[in-house]
């Protein structure tokens, strides 16, 4: 008998009992949906991590003279900076690189002197979404500054008024300028809000003595998974010489450490999860065929071969996970891709708490934009198939060794 | 045995001067007393070379101070002419910095203290306790130095005392002027050591005019303080100490 025929019988099989066939791919449908839900979550919970440490401050890979990540001194800078940028901007991998300068000093409004950090910037290239700084209509010239929203609060200071600046070259000249204030931010990094003077990057390297240097160049990948060999290849590069060259995971090993983390808990619910839908797959399968011993008896006593009821059941089977699978995923990557639009907004679902937190020196939007890779669906679909075939084979193979006379006595 | 014990203490007595052999510790507090006043005393007025070498670059700068007391200190920079007019207030345990070039005066919050003063590696907080060693630090001497001939004095932070150093070890001379004083931090590291040299009478006194102060953790850095001339005990007049006088320092 040829399968096509196999096929057509145990399709009408599954529709003879709607109502059990309808449970039986609900209770699938539902399994699928709720795994392909529950990874999209993980996914945004991972790509969040992930972004909100190397999309504002870290970067994918980053540059910096040896031993400045240790001391911070002034001096230790990075030189021929415009030639390094340029070389790397003309990288294929390299999605965008910006240098950075850092230089603690007083700040003050009037009288009163206040510790913070001045933050030489390419204003135009670090301010977006998911940028250091706040979009802004123009980048700052000049004499004008930034100033982190709660330095500024600390300070007295509001846009539009004037502070002083003291701090110290790199080569220990007194540097001292009068900023314009023009905006207030509040930025993903609390370096910033808390301490941070954001001005020109041109301006801050005049200011502070260090003509075409920097301390830290910044750098996003066009791959970001590709972040360590890109690093490894751009620490060759002559210009990186005496530079220490880190990719984001070496700079902060304690955030790997928690998208690690995450995912692991993730893998161990979706095992359970699948776990769970597994049995419900299995369970339908083996009702389905108790069910039918009679009728199994009677197709025995009309000289079907035994195989060919294993064939009949396994097909209903994996019938059955099939479209139930392809049911739940349409369903599942419907509710992903409408999810996705506007995000899940943690802070609404515990009764609108704070929208976001901050945590290791980094500000923390509450909200996920959960998503999907191919991958993912394909897997679940797979895995509930293999399951299927998997549980429909002890059902098949009881099918196949019943008695005739004993089985259509149906017992 | 008893014998050649005593040879041996004759011997090293008669090998030894006697002024050494009898020299009892000077008293303590009254040493210190001295060494706080030698600079000072009840005014001064005291111009002085700075030059700070990093392995960068070499700056130099000129600066002409006033003391009075332990409390008052005005500091104004002569040159380069780029920094002259730059001027540091301290009264009490205040600080206040003059800036010409934006014409504005700041005063140094608690959280700068310990950052670099005018780019140098003194800090603001040398500025300000540098008369709270015998209030903070509890001293003793240490232990007789033959070359030079003095005595290493140990002063330990006193219990509950905020602040960066927790032991100061001096070695003064015989003649009560200091020649190292040695820093550590409050994880017991050495973190700088000062060199006194080149006694010189200056202002009627005789005192060390050059002072080297050597950071231990960057190596090639180091800050060299030599004193070109020294009035002490002059009158200085009342308003030199104020905010107004700071911005209008200029000599």
């Amino acid at each position: 008998m040829n399968a096509r025929s196999t096929l057509r019988i145990a399709w009408r099989n599954l529709w003879r009992n709607t109502r059990r066939t309808g449970l039986a791919l609900a209770a699938i449908g539902l399994s699928v949906t709720l795994v392909l839900a529950y990874t999209s979550i993980m996914r945004a919970y991972s790509e969040w991590i992930v972004e909100t440490v190397t999309g504002p401050m870290l970067g994918h890979v980053q540059a910096h003279a040896a031993q400045w990540r240790k001391d911070r001194l002034m001096d230790r800078t990075l030189r021929d900076v415009a030639a390094t940028l340029a070389q790397l901007r003309r990288d294929p991998d390299v999605g965008s690189a910006t240098a950075r300068t850092y230089a603690p000093a007083l700040a003050a409004r009037a009288e009163e002197g206040f510790a913070v950090m001045v933050i030489g910037v390419d204003t135009a290239a670090e301010s977006g979404a998911a940028r250091l700084l706040p979009p802004m209509p123009q980048p700052l010239q000049g004499r004008q500054a930034l100033v982190g929203r709660q330095l500024a609060e600390l300070m007295g200071v509001r846009a539009g008024e004037e502070i002083a600046v003291v701090g110290q070259g790199v080569d220990g000249s007194l540097a001292n300028e009068l900023f314009t204030v023009t905006t207030l931010v509040t930025t993903p990094v609390d370096l910033v809000n808390r301490q941070g003077i954001v001005i020109d990057l041109g301006e801050a390297q005049a200011l502070f003595a260090m003509p075409d240097e920097a301390h830290e160049i910044v750098i996003h990948a066009r791959h970001p998974e590709q972040a360590a060999a890109l690093a490894s290849r751009l620490a060759a590069l002559p210009a990186f010489r005496n530079a220490e060259v880190l990719n984001w995971q070496a700079l902060a090993p304690e955030m790997v450490n928690l998208v690690d983390i995450t995912d692991l808990v993730g893998m161990l619910v979706l095992v359970l999860v699948f776990v769970a839908a597994a049995a419900g797959v299995a369970n339908t399968m083996l009702m389905a065929t108790f069910e039918r011993t009679r009728e199994f008896g009677m197709l025995l006593a009309l000289g079907t071969r035994p195989w060919r009821i294993v064939r009949l059941v396994v097909a209903e089977s994996l019938a059955l996970g099939l479209i139930g699978a392809l049911l739940g995923s349409a369903i599942g990557v419907a509710l992903v891709i409408v999810t996705h639009r506007t995000g899940i907004d943690y802070a609404t679902l515990t009764g609108g708490g704070p929208s976001e937190l901050s945590f290791a020196g980094l500000r923390w939007s509450l909200r996920f934009y959960p998503t999907l890779a191919a991958s993912d669906v394909w897997r679940s679909v797979t895995a509930v198939c293999v399951t299927s075939l998997v549980a429909s084979i002890w059902p098949a193979a009881r099918a196949s060794r019943l008695q005739p006379a004993r089985a259509l006595r149906g017992t | 045995m008893s014998l050649r014990f005593a040879a041996c203490v004759l011997a090293i007595g008669l090998a030894t001067p006697p002024t050494v052999a009898t020299q009892t510790p000077p008293d303590v507090d009254l040493l210190l007393q001295h060494l706080d006043d030698l600079y000072r005393s009840k005014s001064s007025i005291a111009r002085i070379q700075i030059d700070v070498t990093s392995p960068r670059t070499v700056r130099s700068m000129r600066v002409k101070a006033w003391t009075r007391g332990e409390d008052e200190v005005l500091v104004v920079i002569e040159a380069p002419a780029r920094e002259a007019g730059t001027a540091t207030l301290r009264v009490g345990n205040n600080l206040w910095n003059y800036l010409p070039k934006i014409a504005r005066t700041i005063r140094v919050p608690p959280a700068a203290m310990l950052g670099s003063w005018m780019g140098t590696d003194f800090t603001n907080d040398d500025l300000v306790k540098e008369s709270s060693l015998r209030k903070d630090f509890a001293a003793r001497i240490d232990r007789r130095s033959t070359s030079p001939a003095g005595w290493w004095l140990t002063l330990d932070v006193k219990p509950g005392v905020v602040g960066r150093w927790a032991r100061i070890e001096m070695l003064v001379s015989d003649d009560r002027l200091p020649v190292e004083e040695t820093h550590y931090d409050r994880k017991g590291r050495l973190a700088r050591t000062m060199r006194f040299d080149e006694v010189k009478t200056l202002g009627g006194r005789r005192l060390p005019s050059h002072i080297a102060l050597v950071p231990t953790d960057t190596p090639g850095q180091r800050t060299e303080m030599r004193y070109l001339d020294v009035q002490f005990d002059v009158p200085i007049a009342n308003d030199m100490f104020s905010l107004s006088r700071l911005e209008q320092a200029r000599e």
